[in-house]
């Protein structure tokens, strides 16, 4: 732990952000430390998810205003790809099913890809797998996730548990997790909590976005910035939760 | 002899024949065909089955008839065909130059009469036992017209498959008339999957065709066209009973490409299935062609056609061309058909980049992943990887200058 309090790995900077013609994130401010977990916390539709498409460069949200820093360079205007392979990863709320496009061959394309970009030598088909098996094994996820399509008819718990899966071969340094305990059974929420848990090594960081506490049992959060009506109107550590859970979001003030 | 075939256009018989240099005595075949030549005209923009293609401006040009002087051909490991003359044969294979005997006489395409007469004569390849064999065609003439036609048999009770691709050198503004005489033997089956990769400006072609599918066999014919330029391959298709043809076609169109698929199959025998199934990816300015008919005649009871087109544009200026149809003269049967045009879905792109994967790379997997049901009924592991490698190659190529 560093004492430096300069030292931010995102910087998120009076963001204004558009889906469509509406206004959603309106002056947005939020830093992310290295080694740290970040709970976003906020009512439905207080624009959680629109603050992890900002932070992607998802194509539905427009920055109108604003910047973010990553590592100290303005990233607003990378591509989507680029954002990821310097580091940023997402783990959808709603993971997409693409038919056709097998899960080990995605994985393998996205994974040699970000060596690729970092110069080291790709991975081969059966290095990549042995890699992936173990994974697979640590989630207690199925080995025919190895052959079936990407997320095609994937239940809920296997969408997500495929998420954690990519986060963890990718090895990003921001994880930015929007509602992934949404719709977990228990075993689910465990696994997926102990793959996120295992990578945290001090140097990376979290924002892990949720309406509902419960994930915060199982990995605990630093800090806790509750998000209302597109801005975050309150940072404070993890006692702020169980204030959170008594009261609600509306006894919140700034 | 240079020749523009436009100049055939509303000519009788007697003066086509003279137009084409095409002395009296004519055996019977050609008389025939010049019979129906005269008959059906030169196709325009207004014939029905060249509707979509530029079929004009293609038969406006001047060319160069090639006719080819048959030499002996060496011994190799595929029979190869360039510019018309059969110059590598496979040991012990039958494919030799023979009169062709066998027209059919009931055929819609006036180009498949026109290449009969053009050829000198035809290309006979006997495929004994459960061949597979490698058919190269291939083009070095610039400017040249080349007609030239295979007639194809294969043996009762076996399984033979070719695979066919064409192979170019830098050459420019010629046209091929092609196609099969194809004889598919009583409780047989012949596979012809083919794969013709084109670059923009090279040649055109129109692929006239004819199969007979006789009683108890099946027909299996995949084609792979891939990348630009003009060429059009009409397909005419005779059911015997209990016979069955499945048809699948891959288009990935760059450029101002316009090519595809013009079929009409005829259930003639009782019990006689089709399944017909396109999928196309379009590009560019490029534009895809999928006009197919399936006619159940009164005799056909019992039987199952199916026929599906699913197309994907890559680009606003690309347009599909589908067109469908089944004309059915009886309620004895089960069919189907139906054709879809959508665009690559946004999310699905996104969601690869998002993991590091290019917006060409996401776009290419989403596009295989469209083809790879058509790609992948080619169960040969090596032609599989092959047609996939031209399909990546194509694609790429139209990816150049790919702006977002
Ligand atoms: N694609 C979209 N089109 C239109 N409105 C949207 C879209 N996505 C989100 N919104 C709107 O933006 C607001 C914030 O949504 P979101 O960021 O998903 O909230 P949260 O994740 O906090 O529940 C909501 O009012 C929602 O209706
Ligand atoms: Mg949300």
């Amino acid at each position: 732990m560093s004492n430096n309090k300069n030292e931010k790995v995102l910087e998120i900077k009076d963001v204004h952000a558009k889906i469509g013609n509406k206004e959603i994130l309106k002056g947005l401010s939020l830093d992310l430390e290295p080694g740290k977990v970040h709970a976003i916390m906020g009512p439905n539709g207080a624009g959680k998810s629109t603050l992890s498409k900002t932070i992607v460069g998802h194509y539905d949200v427009e920055m109108s205003g604003g910047d973010i820093i990553y590592k100290g360079k303005s990233i607003k205007d990378w591509e989507p790809e680029e954002r990821a392979l310097e580091g940023i990863f997402l783990s959808f709320q709603h993971p997409v099913e693409i038919p056709g496009v097998n899960n080990a061959y995605f994985l393998r394309t996205a994974v040699n890809a970000k060596r690729k970009h970092e110069g080291k030598e790709e991975l081969n088909a059966a290095e990549f797998l042995r890699e992936m098996k173990k994974y697979l094994e640590l989630l207690g996820m199925k080995s025919d996730m190895i052959s079936r399509s990407l997320n095609e008819g994937f239940s809920g718990g296997e969408k997500k548990r495929n998420e954690i899966l990519q986060m963890m071969m990718l090895e990003p340094d921001v994880i930015i997790l929007d509602e992934i305990d949404s719709g977990l059974d228990i075993d689910a929420l465990r696994a997926v909590s102990e793959g996120i848990n295992r990578m945290k090594d001090g140097k990376r960081s979290f924002l892990v976005i949720t309406h509902y506490s419960r994930i915060l049992d199982y990995i605990e959060p630093d800090y806790i910035h509750v998000l209302k009506d597109g801005k975050v109107i309150k940072t404070a550590g993890p006692e702020l939760v169980a204030q959170l859970e008594e009261h609600g979001y509306d006894a919140i003030e700034e | 002899m240079t020749l523009t075939i436009n100049n055939l256009k509303k000519k009788s018989k007697d003066e086509i024949a003279q137009m084409l240099g095409l002395t009296d005595d004519l055996p019977p075949s050609k008389e025939a065909a010049l019979e129906r030549l005269a008959e059906l005209g030169i196709p325009t923009k207004k014939s029905e089955e060249y509707r979509y293609f530029d079929v004009e401006s293609l038969l406006d040009k001047s060319y160069e008839v090639h006719l080819h002087v048959p030499k002996e051909p060496k011994i190799g490991e595929k029979i190869v065909i360039e510019n018309g003359v059969i110059i590598e044969v496979p040991k012990g294979m039958r494919v030799y130059y023979d009169q062709c005997d066998a027209l059919d006489l009931t055929h819609y395409d006036p180009i498949y009469y026109l290449s009969h007469l053009l050829a000198p004569h035809v290309i006979k390849i006997d495929l004994d036992g459960d061949a597979e064999v490698e058919l190269v065609h291939r083009y070095t003439h610039s400017g040249a017209l080349l007609p030239y036609r295979i007639v194809l048999f294969n043996q009762e009770n076996r399984h033979a498959t070719v695979y066919e691709t064409f192979e170019t050198e830098e050459i420019s503004e010629s046209l091929i008339l092609y196609g099969y005489d194809m004889h598919i033997a009583k409780d047989s089956t012949l596979r012809l999957i083919k794969t013709q990769s084109m670059d923009e400006n090279r040649y055109a072609m129109i692929s006239s065709n004819r199969i007979k599918v006789n009683d108890h066999a099946n027909a299996i014919i995949k084609t792979f066209d891939l990348g630009g330029d003009h060429a059009l391959q009409l397909l005419k298709v005779d059911l015997g009973t209990y016979s069955h043809i499945d048809a699948g076609h891959l288009l990935y169109l760059n450029h101002q490409a316009k090519r595809g698929t013009v079929s009409k199959i005829n259930h003639i025998g009782e019990h006689s299935t089709s399944q017909q199934e396109a999928k196309n990816i379009l590009d560019g300015n490029a534009r895809g062609i999928f006009d197919a008919l399936i006619k159940v005649e009164h005799s056909a009871k019992w039987t199952k056609a199916h026929q599906n087109s699913k197309a994907i544009l890559l680009h606003e200026d690309a347009y599909m061309a589908a067109k469908p149809q089944l004309e059915i003269y009886i309620d004895e049967l089960e069919a189907s058909h139906g054709a879809t045009t959508g665009q690559l879905d946004r999310k699905q792109i996104f969601y690869l980049q998002s993991r590091g994967i290019s917006y060409v790379e996401a776009r290419k997997m989403l596009v295989i992943a469209f083809a790879n049901t058509l790609i992948e009924t080619v169960k040969d592991t090596r032609h599989q990887e092959r047609i996939q490698k031209a399909f990546e190659k194509a694609f790429y190529a139209g990816h150049k200058e790919l702006k977002r």
